[in-house]
């Protein structure tokens, strides 16, 4: 019965945790913020909601089932995040007065100064295969 | 007794992660771009696959464990699909981010549609100098020093014309006519630019007026 609470609650946790994700895309005004917001149930709501399964069923087969679940979810995630934030940057999907820094910015302008030169050393204009 | 606690902790839970689902919805609706509603989509998804395993362990039914193998996976093909093919000319509702944050106007956005003069405004802003951002603002000490070091920044693109100032990578003592395919002089093209003009990078020719 104790750990019939316990994983109730570990449960109740993955939930506050769901409920913050969803407010943080309610509330905040930015791409960037939300995604800071969304990203917490997809691994750590996931990962309390598994242990609760670990605690009520703890046979080798379910336990290992939830390894390559919670496994999954922590490659996948921060992939499936950065290519949203990356396309975010790069269709300027953000308010640039809500960054303090942007220090992509800075790896942009000196990686178009790198090709200019080249173009231009090249004396042939723009290369071809840049459409 | 612990039967009313465990009963009152899963009603509170599953209200949670109702509202959560619902609160997604709204941005799903609401969202200005493709990139929220995909980020809502996930957090729908994370709702779904938490009470998924919340059921699944107050009930027993752990065969339906491939189920969130399923779910996580499809999470993940979904966002980096979309992220993927998405582009600058996807439109943003317009007065979709008056419910949130409402110091910020709406001239926050660098979308094209929301400015009256798009193409100027659009390669003051690709550039991403806060030079330009910040109407003259000097900028801080340590990235001005992180510029002036490299030795191929933004002030040895000025010198034109004769071709020893400009240092570019490492073709230095190699012919620059010679138009070798395995050598790996020139610029890195990046993993977009591969299959189709549509790519929504900067593109250098319309950065050439811009940052200079």
């Amino acid at each position: 019965m104790i750990l019939d609470i316990i994983s109730a609650a570990l449960i109740l946790l993955g939930g506050v945790l769901s409920l913050a994700a969803a407010l943080g895309l309610l509330r905040f005004g930015d791409l960037l913020s939300r995604m800071h917001a969304s990203a917490k149930p997809q691994v750590l709501g996931l990962l309390m909601v598994a242990v609760a399964i670990g605690i009520q069923y703890p046979t080798w087969s379910t336990v290992t089932t939830l390894a390559i679940i919670i496994s999954f979810q922590l490659v996948t995630i921060p992939v499936a995040t950065h290519m949203v934030g990356r396309a975010g940057y790069r269709t300027k999907h953000l308010r640039r007065s809500m960054l303090y820094r942007d220090e992509l910015a800075e790896a942009v302008d000196r990686a178009e100064a790198r090709e200019l030169a080249w173009e231009r050393r090249r004396g042939t204009g723009t290369d071809p295969n840049d459409g | 007794m612990s039967q009313i606690v465990l009963d009152t902790l899963v009603v509170v839970a599953s209200v949670l992660l109702a509202a959560s689902a619902v609160m997604a919805l709204y941005r799903i609706i609401r969202g200005p771009s493709i990139l929220d509603r995909m980020i809502a989509t996930d957090v729908v998804l994370a709702s779904i696959m938490c009470g998924l395993g919340g059921f699944m362990a107050l009930s027993g039914r752990t065969d339906l464990l491939p189920v969130l193998i399923v779910l996580a996976m499809l999470g993940f093909v979904g966002s980096v699909s979309v992220s993927r093919y998405v582009s600058k000319s996807d439109s943003m509702t317009p007065g979709a981010e008056v419910g949130s944050l409402s110091d910020f106007t709406s001239s926050d956005w660098h979308m094209p549609q929301e400015s009256a003069d798009g193409s100027q405004t659009e390669t003051g802003s690709t550039t991403g100098q806060p030079t330009e951002a910040d109407g003259g603002e000097e900028w801080p000490d340590d990235v001005a020093r992180g510029i002036s070091d490299v030795a191929d920044g933004p002030d040895a693109v000025t010198v034109h014309d004769d071709e020893e100032p400009v240092t570019v990578g490492l073709d230095q003592g190699t012919d620059p006519d010679a138009e070798g395919e395995g050598l790996g002089i020139g610029p890195d093209p990046g993993p977009d630019d591969s299959d189709d003009g549509d790519r929504t990078g900067p593109e250098p020719e319309e950065e050439e007026g811009g940052s200079r």
